[in-house]
């Protein structure tokens, strides 16, 4: 065993996770290579601060809440999607019907014809925007069932 | 692992209930897995916020795309991918600067204990250390920060490692090595 293999080993053995005869593999090198030595005793080392080093949990009812936030996204995504689609739907069919009855009107000309198209382009694109934005900040109120 | 065992149904029944409709199913599924989710999150984007929207943003991804789970691959694997591809896109659109320790609750967390241990010379300079750790493995890239999260925040074994990241054992075994030589690296001038 050479230093470039025992290095993987080596971890193994800090994690208790190696066979009696892996174990004894490593215990032979260490014992006779200095330089792997000086490098397991700095790795016990941070396994030893890191052994009692936990990330902070959260309060009890926080996570008696989770279930509860994890449904109310699934269920106010559902009524999202179908609310946009409905506004789609209606949206185009309203712009249909009206775009057919400017086209058929003799009485307007081709130029008030064009600008009352764009306005009304003008319109659905805005009000998809406003949609989105709308969509966009209702993910940022999420953040109410959180205790700062 | 440390799953919340509610019942003794397993991971992959619960998806073929929840897809048949069965909202408790995947309550159950959520409960069982939610800590690792938070602490996993928390461990990978260092803030207690974020880690527990990113969380749940996860779970609501896994429920909206249950009907792709063909049972060939275990839950939390599946899971685990959704979990930390969201985890990734938030570090990248953060271009988070905000630090393990920034977090009010991690500093009143090793405040509280500083007061609490008899203020030895010994306990203090093991919590320098331990904030100094934060801040550097913070700083690992995600593959070695992943691999230390899931060692040591949540003490996985290597086989629930190699299960989880889809390698082999021996490449646990190498990121490991890799990740702690930058961890003691970066200590030894914290020593002087
Ligand atoms: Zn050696």
């Amino acid at each position: 065993m050479n230093c470039e293999e025992i290095k993987n080993l080596m971890m193994g053995y800090i994690d208790g996770e190696l066979s009696d005869e892996q174990k004894s593999l490593v215990e032979k090198h260490i014992e006779e290579c200095e330089k792997c030595r000086d490098e397991y005793k700095s790795f016990v080392r941070i396994k030893e601060v890191t052994e009692d080093m936990r990330l902070a949990d959260l309060k009890e009812d926080i996570w008696a809440g989770y279930w509860k936030g994890v449904y109310k996204r699934i269920e106010r995504g559902a009524g999202w999607i179908f609310l946009s689609i409905g506004a789609i739907i209606l949206l185009a069919f309203g712009m249909f019907e009206f775009i057919k009855s400017i086209i058929f009107d003799p009485s307007l000309s081709l130029i008030v014809k064009i600008g009352i198209f764009s306005l009304t382009l003008g319109v659905v694109i805005l009000l998809v925007s406003i949609l989105r934005e709308r969509l966009f900040a209702f993910k940022k109120e999420r953040y109410r069932d959180i205790e700062r | 692992m440390k799953k919340e065992r509610s019942l003794e149904y397993e991971d992959e029944k619960l998806i073929l209930l929840t897809q048949k409709g069965k909202m408790k199913a995947f309550e159950i599924l959520v409960n069982r897995y939610k800590k690792n989710a938070y602490f996993i999150a928390l461990g990978l984007v260092g803030n207690s916020e974020d880690a527990y929207d990113l969380s749940q943003d996860a779970f609501v991804k896994v429920y909206r795309s249950i009907n792709k789970y063909n049972g060939t691959s275990k839950f939390f694997p599946w899971f685990y991918t959704i979990l930390t591809n969201l985890c990734k896109n938030h570090l990248k659109r953060q271009n988070v600067k905000k630090r393990y320790l920034s977090q009010e609750t991690e500093r009143q967390k090793l405040n509280s204990e500083a007061q609490n241990s008899s203020n030895s010379e010994e306990k203090l300079e093991k919590l320098a250390l331990k904030e100094k750790l934060l801040e550097e493995i913070e700083k690992l890239p995600f593959k070695f920060k992943e691999i230390i999260v899931l060692k040591h925040f949540r003490d996985l074994s290597y086989k629930e490692i190699s299960e989880v990241l889809e390698i082999p054992i021996g490449s646990v075994m190498s990121r490991l090595y890799y990740a702690r030589k930058k961890l003691k690296e970066s200590l030894k001038d914290f020593r002087e």
